[in-house]
């Protein structure tokens, strides 16, 4: 249907279209679905001259699943497991914007100490994550062991995580007004006793990779993203964080309990790949701050809110949003309900999808390896991005 | 701030929110014709566009455009309504040039037209595909003042009446 | 019978038994290898590497083997299928060559060789052809572009290599490994690396880019190109590549040895345990290196050279001569 509408005949629909603006001297590669550096199934054609890139187009949509429409045939509480399927990486963000677009349409009231212990699990997670693409992007530039040590500790990190969620990957233990299983000892104690441990590591990633000349110079100075770039294609998370924009959607719209403990929002001003790199470096020495503080000062009490929502439950009519900051940026879930057995719209907003959509210019005129560059420092998690 | 924004620009409705209840500070309802430009007013006002998308009404499709700002937070969301039989409206990708994609996965769901989008072929979906998957079935609409609170209205054109519950149902005209 | 034997020159017998010898060398070495750096990066990675196959996974290397040469052989469509199936065969044998005027040992020569470096130097350009035409035969834009990238480093590394190799060459008016070696005393401090620490350094940085080894692995730069110039090569082809790969590290270290670590010779009894001794040692650098470090970008790369290793590969030339002309 598209082919004719585009004035195309035959072959491969994006290659072909992206054919018609090319130059004569120029070379098309296409990278993906199966590249090694598009980690999963992105695709990205780019036009080059020589090595240079001239025009780049990511190709996404191979990982889609419409989760937007698996809502409108399921009630709410049975779309909450689907959270953790979006961004495998960092779950329990995706988590906590759906539960927390809920709560705020419904009015709910979370007892303290749920709210506790999904502080701690989601930080758990981010730092989970942030391993994962550490590891991931220093493969992309060539070194290949950093990801063994990542791996090392994200596995701790799951074994520890698993007890209070019950998952290894695509947590999914929040609930509406609650979470679905309490803190253990073990739990308390075996993280008590993980954070000086990791905390303990990060100077020695710093020591052994990001200090590594070779890296600073394949790093610094490569994929500049200014704050106006940001704003026009609406960026988040640790890449507006490396530009200079002190914006996170924990201080800059308060939720959960994060206002109760003491951290530091990392600001990078260069805006090029290696502030994105060492703000997430940064972003895991915070995380293990909020952990502490929160396990410190865990409340007793009650984690699920009296008469808590069934599986049959029906929303409330209205619409809501919700933002949480997800370990890729600005996670967000505009609810819409007409009151009805299941929602009546439901739009998620991804931030590796805005973060990408800046790919093409970002990558303008570089060498192809900065782009590869580039593209790991987005930190991209293809499900997310497709949905 | 973003009450003076909108000073001078046809806006059909400008309505303050609860931001504890709803995540929207401001919300605003704009004609078509208008979106560009108070558009152009939030990008020069330093906002940043969060995502866009369409609600699937009795009286249209509502577009929903969420902006937010980085330095003093508060959502503002621009909400466009365009009728069913010709969904079509300007495109922001100039202005906001990540709206590029978001545009492409509204049309992909809604098949709605953006006029003016740079690479307007399918986002998210296969090109051979036939069908808008987000689109409801006749009876499956609600009307909008079901679905959306009001706010409390700071100002507002006479006739608009989009978010008035009404006892029959039909397509309801904006002014 | 007997006289037709006897017409063939012993020495066309001495380095036939020479080649063959060689191969079987080669071959082992190829195989030990690739267990040492399976091994290497496993424990620099913190884990054990293989271990299923046999004791601590010591036949690894021939299960791999096993399973290359088990392998179909695939060509893509519209490939010249000469030039193809050439690249491989092209990297091997020119390096077996390498390997003959080697000094393994005072008497373990394959052959001793007047103009031995030049042989040496002239036949691993040969390694770069090989490299340009599985690149340019495939049909694939990533095998092209990480031909072209081999092309341009090569070429580009060749030349500081040549400028180092002739200080040596120069200081002992010989191009015969042997004499270079022989003239080397057995203590470390008579060795040419005392005399010629910047010639050794840039030699070796010289060695990696040559080798195509990490960090200057860019031809098969598995991130960007997915493996550069031998992506389309299945089952032997693959192995080939792969097999030179690790012979040109052998020749490398071995000449490496020769020019600056004093060869065979060493504190106790000379002999080829010494050589090879310090040949592994190297080798163990090469295999540290690569599983320790990123990749350098590819403009970064030819400026090292031409900016840096370039000028002063030539002043180390400048120099050397100066001193032998004064002392």
């Amino acid at each position: 249907m598209a082919y004719e509408e585009f004035g195309l005949t035959e072959g491969d629909f994006y290659s072909r279209n992206f054919q018609k603006g090319m130059r004569e001297d120029t070379m098309i590669l296409n990278l993906g679905p199966q590249h090694p550096a598009t980690h999963g199934v992105l695709r990205v054609i780019v036009e080059l001259d020589g090595e240079y890139v001239i025009r780049a187009e990511p190709v996404i949509g191979y990982l889609h699943r419409m989760h937007e429409k698996m809502a409108e045939g399921r009630t709410i509480t049975q779309y909450l497991p689907n959270m953790g399927r979006v961004d495998y990486g960092h779950a329990l963000g995706w988590n906590g914007a759906l539960v927390g677009a809920v709560e705020r349409l419904a009015g709910f009231e979370v007892p303290e100490r749920a709210e506790y212990i999904r502080v701690i699990t989601t930080e758990l997670n981010r730092i989970t994550s942030h391993l994962l693409w550490w590891g991931a992007f220093t493969l992309d530039l060539g070194a290949i062991t950093p990801i063994m040590y990542a791996f090392d500790d994200r596995e701790q990190m799951l074994d520890i995580l698993q007890m209070a969620t019950g998952s290894r990957l695509t947590h999914s233990s929040f609930r509406f007004g609650g979470v679905c299983t309490d803190l253990s000892d073990r739990f308390i104690e075996t993280c008590k006793a993980f954070v000086p441990h990791m905390r303990d590591r990060l100077p020695m990633y710093r020591g052994l990779v990001t200090d590594n000349v070779i890296l600073r110079k394949r790093l610094e100075g490569v994929g500049i993203f200014d704050a106006d770039l940001c704003r026009r294609y609406g960026a988040s998370g640790p890449v507006v964080r490396g530009s200079g924009i002190d914006y996170d959607v924990r201080r800059a719209e308060p939720y959960s309990v994060y206002d109760r403990f003491d951290w530091k929002v990392p600001v990078y001003p260069a805006g090029d790949s290696m502030a994105r790199y060492l703000v997430r470096m940064d972003e895991m020495e915070q995380s293990l701050n909020i952990i502490e503080q929160a396990l410190a000062s865990l409340p007793a009490g009650k984690i699920m809110m009296p008469k808590a929502p069934k599986v049959t439950w029906a929303l409330p009519k209205g619409e809501s949003y919700f933002a949480t900051e997800g370990a890729r940026g600005k996670v967000g879930v505009h609810l819409v309900s007409d009151g009805g057995k299941f929602p009546y719209k439901i739009k998620l907003r991804s931030p590796c999808y805005c973060n990408l959509s800046a790919f093409a210019e970002a990558a303008r005129g570089l060498l192809l390896a900065d782009a590869l560059a580039i593209l790991g420092s987005l930190d991209l998690v293809i499900p997310e991005i497709d949905r | 701030m973003t009450e003076t924004l909108f000073d001078g620009l046809a806006v059909q409705s400008l309505a303050k929110c609860d931001p504890a209840k709803t995540g929207l500070l401001w919300s605003v309802f704009l004609s078509p014709d208008e979106l560009l430009s108070a558009v152009k007013r939030l990008y020069q006002a330093e906002y940043f566009i969060e995502d866009l998308t369409a609600i699937d009404a009795k009286e249209g499709y509502l577009l929903v455009y969420h902006f937010d700002h980085m330095g003093h937070p508060g959502r503002v969301a621009l909400r466009v309504l365009i009728y069913q039989e010709a969904p079509e409206l300007p495109s922001i990708a100039d202005v906001f040039q990540g709206a590029e994609w978001h545009e492409r996965e509204t049309t992909d769901f809604y098949g709605i037209t953006f006029k003016g989008n740079p690479n307007p072929v399918p986002l998210l979906l296969m090109p051979e595909m036939k069908g808008h998957p987000l689109q409801k079935d006749d009876g499956a609409r609600a009307s909008l003042a079901d679905l959306l609170p009001t706010g409390e209205i700071v100002r507002t054109v006479p006739g608009f009446d989009l978010l008035t519950p009404k006892a029959e149902s039909g397509a309801a005209t904006p002014a | 019978m007997y006289s037709i034997i006897n017409s063939i020159p012993t020495e066309l017998i001495h380095i036939v038994i020479g080649l063959v010898a060689i191969m079987a060398f080669v071959g082992i070495h190829v195989l030990v290898l690739v267990y040492a750096e399976r091994k290497g990066a496993g424990h620099i990675q913190r884990r054990p590497g293989p271990f299923e196959v046999g004791p601590h996974g010591i036949l690894q290397p021939l299960a791999d083997a096993g399973k290359l040469i088990g392998k179909q052989l695939l060509r893509p469509d519209h490939a010249d299928p000469i030039l193809y199936w050439m690249a491989p065969v092209l990297a091997v044998f020119p390096v077996l060559l390498l390997f003959v005027p080697m000094p393994f040992g005072p008497v373990v020569t394959v052959q001793e060789v007047n103009l031995g470096l030049l042989l040496i130097l002239a036949f691993s350009g040969i390694s770069v052809l090989s490299t340009l035409l599985a690149g340019w035969a495939s049909n694939n834009k990533f095998g092209l572009l990480g031909a072209a990238r081999a092309v341009s480093q090569s070429v580009a590394y060749e030349i500081p290599l040549l400028l180092t190799v002739l200080c040596i060459a120069f200081q002992y008016g010989s191009l015969n490994l042997s004499t270079i070696v022989e003239a080397q005393g057995s203590w470390p401090w008579q060795w040419n690396i005392v005399c010629q620490p910047l010639a050794f350094l840039i030699f070796l940085a010289c060695a990696f880019a040559e080798t195509n080894r990490a960090p200057f692995d860019l031809p098969e730069a598995e991130s960007e190109l997915t493996a550069g110039f031998h992506t389309e090569y299945s089952g032997m082809g693959f192995g080939m590549f792969f097999m030179a790969e690790y012979a040109n590290m052998v020749v490398v270290s071995g000449v490496c040895t020769a020019l600056f670590l004093g060869g065979w010779k060493g504190p106790g009894i000379d002999g080829v345990w010494w050589f090879m001794i310090k040949v592994y040692a190297l080798l163990g650098l090469f295999i540290w290196v690569r599983w320790t470090y990123p990749r350098v970008r590819f403009d970064q790369l030819l400026n090292i050279n031409w900016k840096w290793l370039l000028p002063l590969a030539t002043l180390n030339l400048l120099g050397t001569i100066f001193f032998m002309k004064i002392f």
